[in-house]
């Protein structure tokens, strides 16, 4: 019997009633926990879904120099972005030779940006040149998914290139992103040397963000909010330097018409500021103003003139003369001599079994006259009176064996030579009072770089006060439109005045009177102080070194030139510290350029040239 | 005059059915405005009219005459389904479009009307009886004629509403619960045969007891039971032959893991859409799921996400209400019928309705696979809008003659 109930019983319509009632509450059930109980979790996902965050890149800040003068400016640079959904496969091979990119590295591009999104612009190549830029345009109808994106590159539009000062920027490495994930993508520039590197935060500004809606595709269907939630982006901040960017391009120009590779630091001796700093062989800046190509960058890394090296900071030789004023200095104030003290000059000092020569017979000579001649027989005998204690300490009164503190980046100690020092090095015991003599003349083991020579002369030449060179003097707040200053460090030598006027009184005969070493370091029309050095280089030809400052009475600029196996440095050196002088006090030179030394070649420029 | 209305107009079946295709109306609007559907919802507006028109025509005809005419009727639309399968368009995959005059149509839809009809008047016999395996076959043969037709084009939703309709009004005509376990044991080997040699064998277990239980003589369930393992043998062999995006819905269904962008990517922005709706929901045109087209055709399967995200919690819970309110108002339709061919058939038209709110709502919140059955009354689609208030009409007329025999 298979009826076992009547058509339509009540019980069967119970029955049917209990199951539409539990349809009923699974359904309501499910509809209050996804609407009630997962409701923020959806609406978070909900949202992620529909808008997203374009970038709106920051204008970074200018650069001025000291006489408001544009340095770094921004221009615009042309990037070309690709949307991988709505690239064609086929269209690949014409782009690719519109680029000019070889067909293989073009795939690995797009193969990159479709892991970044599917439905983003992603950047293809950047800094094109703005020919390549029109033929794209005009291939735009049939190159779907192509569009470009203007981007911007520094452009540098005064003469100087003030390579190692400015600095520049490259795209930023795997190792920065993962520390600075919060700020920068992939891509991004970021100043890596100069004060492009030191001044990064203030100089970039702030991303904006533009929120877009998107569709199921991800393809943006207009702005989120009418624009209402939008970020704008904001201005870096504006660096106003110190730097005359006129006497820069002078002192380069001297460097490069001599084929002088080396290093020219002139400082304000009221404040540090930096008015140059050259550092030779260097680059045009403009050629790493945007994306650096990465063989461009190897060839400028494994060039042999290293024009990347920062000479005047990096450096570290020893001062030859120009340090002889630190001897002075611990002699005179420790009152250990005083001008009256006269030593005669034979030529030479014998020093147990070895002769320490001299350059000339300087007969009877005080301590003035022993600077203002350079007589190595003199400090020879002055050491042995002061004693390395006390030198040492002078030298670190002065500032060696320290860095400075500038702004431009990397800078090096230098080594100023102690007791500790050399019995750590030799042993003790195991050195002598001989490697004692060479010190006082500025040779030997002690190392300074020309930044730590120009600051050196900054304090001769201001009466004893050590400023931290600095290339910023004002920092344009773009939010407040105030200027902000660079805060600073100043310090005293702690040398009296009586004992400083003696070095300067050495200083001026040096370059002012007959048999000063310095005589071509002459200013017309100004009185100048200054001091003549060679390192002696046991590798190569000696290094040529003039520290100095002008005017003597009111020095408004003191100096450093260091030139690299060339020589005497009242030869080569000297005459180059008086231009740079010369054109800074009167913003002109009153004589004619003399005739440059036998040219040398520029090796890096013919490779700047090769690369453009 | 209201006692007279109470008595012969439904006022109950017309206004949870009006107030349906009133959102439906509402939310086509809300997910087409703005996209390339333009014009959807202008066509829905036309369609609803019809439907009403249809439907005050199912419920004003005279049922000895409707039940007279079901089985021919029946046999027509048999035949239109053999020609849709030979020559119809197709639409998204499958050949369901029937193009009359410019005009498309889904005769599936209609077969479904016209396969309850035939099917209670089979029932309705006064000769029938289904302790007669003739019978019982001849029923369920009704059933399963249009279903292979509908299976074949391929409409594996539409397979699967047929065959849920058929149970409920078995159970109401009197099957034993031998004959519903015995149909229930068919159907779990088919849906086993799709997950694997091992489910099924623990399914084949299952649909043992099942029949063991229910058994009312040894060979009954041992014949039961051969062909619960041949059904299940021959849906592994159709699945096989199923094209890829079926095959794929139903893969991703078993292993949402597995397709994160396909089939269960409908799925997860429609939970998501329903679920960022909250308790008041977003305001209407305002959500975003919607708007931004988020979930692909969502005027047709995913309409639901519409008050869902826009209502809210609020909106949905009305929604459900009111066909809950629909299916029990047919059951009590079919219990108060004195006519066995009216009270089959507004068990059949309530099942239909069930099947569909619980296969679409479920899908949508990612409880059931999307097998691509619309909403009754709110998704976009002529055809099923039309014959669905054709069904309500139907019952608003079974409810009128509910005291004739």
């Amino acid at each position: 019997m298979i009826y076992d109930e009547q058509f339509g019983s009540p019980r069967r319509r119970k029955a049917l009633t209990a199951i539409v009632l539990v349809i009923f509450g699974v359904l309501f059930l499910r509809l209050y926990q996804l609407q009630l109980l997962h409701h923020g979790e959806m609406d978070k996902k909900s949202e992620e879904n529909s808008v997203r965050a374009l970038i709106t890149e920051p204008i970074r800040g200018y650069m001025f120099d000291r006489n408001g003068e544009l340095v770094v400016d921004v221009g615009p640079s042309y990037a070309i972005t690709l949307v991988p959904f709505e690239f064609d496969k086929p269209s690949g091979g014409l782009l690719s030779s519109l680029l000019k990119m070889d067909s293989l590295a073009l795939e690995e591009r797009i193969t990159r940006a479709r892991t970044y999104s599917e439905f983003l612009p992603s950047r293809i190549k950047r800094d094109i040149d703005i020919r390549t830029l029109a033929t794209i345009e005009e291939h735009l109808p049939i190159l779907r998914g192509i569009s470009y994106e203007i981007e911007s590159k520094r452009v540098y539009p005064t003469d100087a290139f003030a390579s190692h000062l400015l600095g520049y920027r490259r795209e930023i490495s795997d190792a920065q992103l993962t520390q600075f994930s919060d700020y920068y993508r992939q891509g991004d520039l970021v100043g890596i040397a100069g004060l492009e590197a030191r001044y990064e935060p203030y100089l970039r500004g702030e991303k904006g963000y533009q929120f877009v809606s998107v569709n199921a595709r991800g393809q943006i269907i207009g702005s989120f909010e009418d624009g209402k939630r939008d970020v704008p982006a904001r201005e870096g901040y504006d660096l106003l330097l110190n730097v005359d960017i006129g006497l820069q391009a002078f002192a380069e120009s001297l460097m490069t018409r001599n084929g002088y590779s080396g290093a020219i630091v002139a400082l304000d001796p009221s404040d540090g500021g930096i008015l140059a700093l050259v550092s030779k062989p260097d680059f045009d800046p403009s050629i790493l103003s945007g994306v650096t190509p990465s063989e461009l960058w190897s060839q400028l890394q494994s060039d042999t003139a290293k024009p990347l090296f920062n000479r005047a900071t990096l450096t570290r030789y020893p001062p030859g003369s120009t340090f002889k004023m630190v001897l002075a200095a611990a002699a005179l104030q420790e009152g250990i001599v005083d001008e009256q003290y006269r030593i005669r000059c034979t030529g030479a000092y014998r020093f147990g079994d070895r002769p320490f020569k001299d350059l000339h017979v300087h007969g009877s000579v005080n301590i003035i006259e022993a600077i203002q001649k350079s007589c190595n027989v003199f400090f020879y005998q002055l050491i042995l009176k002061v004693g390395f204690e006390r030198w040492t300490e002078y030298g670190r009164r002065f500032g060696f064996g320290q860095i400075t503190g500038i702004d431009t980046g990397e800078e090096t100690a230098g080594l100023l030579p102690s007791t500790a020092y050399y019995d750590s090095r030799y042993g003790k015991g195991k050195w002598t009072q001989g490697n004692l003599l060479s010190l006082a003349i500025g040779q030997g083991e002690v190392g300074v770089s020309p930044l730590q020579m120009a600051r050196y002369a900054m304090a001769l030449a201001n009466g004893g006060t050590l400023h931290q060179p600095h290339a910023v003097r004002f920092i344009r707040n773009k939010r407040t439109n105030r200027l902000e200053e660079v805060p600073r460090d100043s310090s005293s030598v702690g040398i009296s005045p009586e004992v400083m006027a003696l070095l300067r009184e050495g200083m001026r005969r040096v370059v002012q009177e007959p048999g000063g070493t310095g005589g071509l370091a002459r200013i017309p029309g100004s009185i100048s102080g200054g001091k003549t050095g060679t390192a002696e280089n046991p590798h190569g030809e000696d290094h040529a070194w003039y520290v100095g400052f002008a005017p003597f009475d009111n020095p408004k600029i003191a100096i450093a030139v260091m030139l690299e196996n060339s020589g005497f440095g009242g030869s080569k050196a000297a005459p180059l510290a008086g231009l740079v002088m010369e054109k800074y006090l009167y913003g002109q030179l009153r004589r004619a350029l003399p005739k440059p030394a036998p040219a040398k070649p520029d090796t890096l420029r013919v490779i700047t040239q090769a690369v453009r | 005059m209201l006692n007279y209305l109470k008595e012969y107009f439904d006022y109950k079946a017309f206004l949870l059915c009006v107030s349906l295709v009133g959102i439906g109306v509402l939310s086509v609007y809300s997910a087409t405005f703005d996209v390339g559907a333009a014009g959807a919802f202008e066509k829905q507006v036309v369609w609803a009219g019809a439907g009403l028109l249809s439907m005050l025509v199912a419920a004003l005809f005279p049922i000895r005459p409707l039940q007279r005419i079901a089985f021919p009727v029946y046999i027509v639309t048999l035949g239109i389904l053999l020609i849709v399968l030979v020559a119809g368009k197709t639409i998204s995959g499958s050949k369901s479009w029937f193009g009359v005059g410019g005009l498309g149509g889904q005769p599936s839809e209609f077969a479904k009307v016209a396969t309850i009809l035939a099917l209670a008047a089979f029932l309705a016999r006064t000769t029938t009886t289904l302790s007669n395996v003739k019978h019982l076959l001849i029923a369920i043969g009704i059933v399963v004629a249009p279903m292979i037709l509908i299976l074949a084009q391929p409409d594996l939703g539409t397979t699967v509403v047929f065959f849920a309709m058929l149970l409920p009004v078995l159970y109401w005509a009197g099957a034993s619960n031998f004959i519903l376990a015995a149909i229930i044991a068919a159907v779990l080997s088919a849906a086993a045969a799709l997950f694997g040699t091992l489910t099924f064998l623990i399914m084949l277990v299952i649909a043992g007891v099942l029949l063991y239980l229910t058994r009312q003589n040894r060979f009954a369930a041992a014949v039961a039971f051969a062909l619960t393992l041949a059904i299940g043998l021959s849906v592994q062999a159709v699945y096989e032959r199923l094209p890829a995006y079926q095959q794929k819905r139903i893969s991703s269904f078993l292993n949402p893991e597995l397709d994160p962008k396909g089939a269960s990517y409908n799925v997860l922005q429609s939970k998501v859409a329903i679920g960022s709706g909250g308790f008041f929901g977003k305001g209407y045109l305002q959500g975003t799921q919607t708007q931004l087209n988020f979930i692909p055709e969502q005027w047709t399967d995913f309409i639901f996400c519409v008050p869902g995200e826009e209502f809210g919690f609020l909106g949905a819970s009305v929604v459900l209400i009111l066909f809950t309110g629909l299916l029990l108002h047919g059951i009590k339709v079919a219990y108060l019928s004195k006519n066995k061919f009216a009270s089959a058939a507004a068990i059949g038209i309530t099942g239909i309705f069930a099947i569909h709110m619980l296969i679409n709502i479920g899908m949508s919140m990612g409880m059931l696979p999307v097998i691509g059955i619309p909403l009754p009354f709110l998704s976009y689609g002529g055809s099923a809008l039309i014959a669905n208030m054709v069904m309500v009409g139907l019952l608003m007329n079974f409810y009128a003659n509910r005291k004739e025999h």
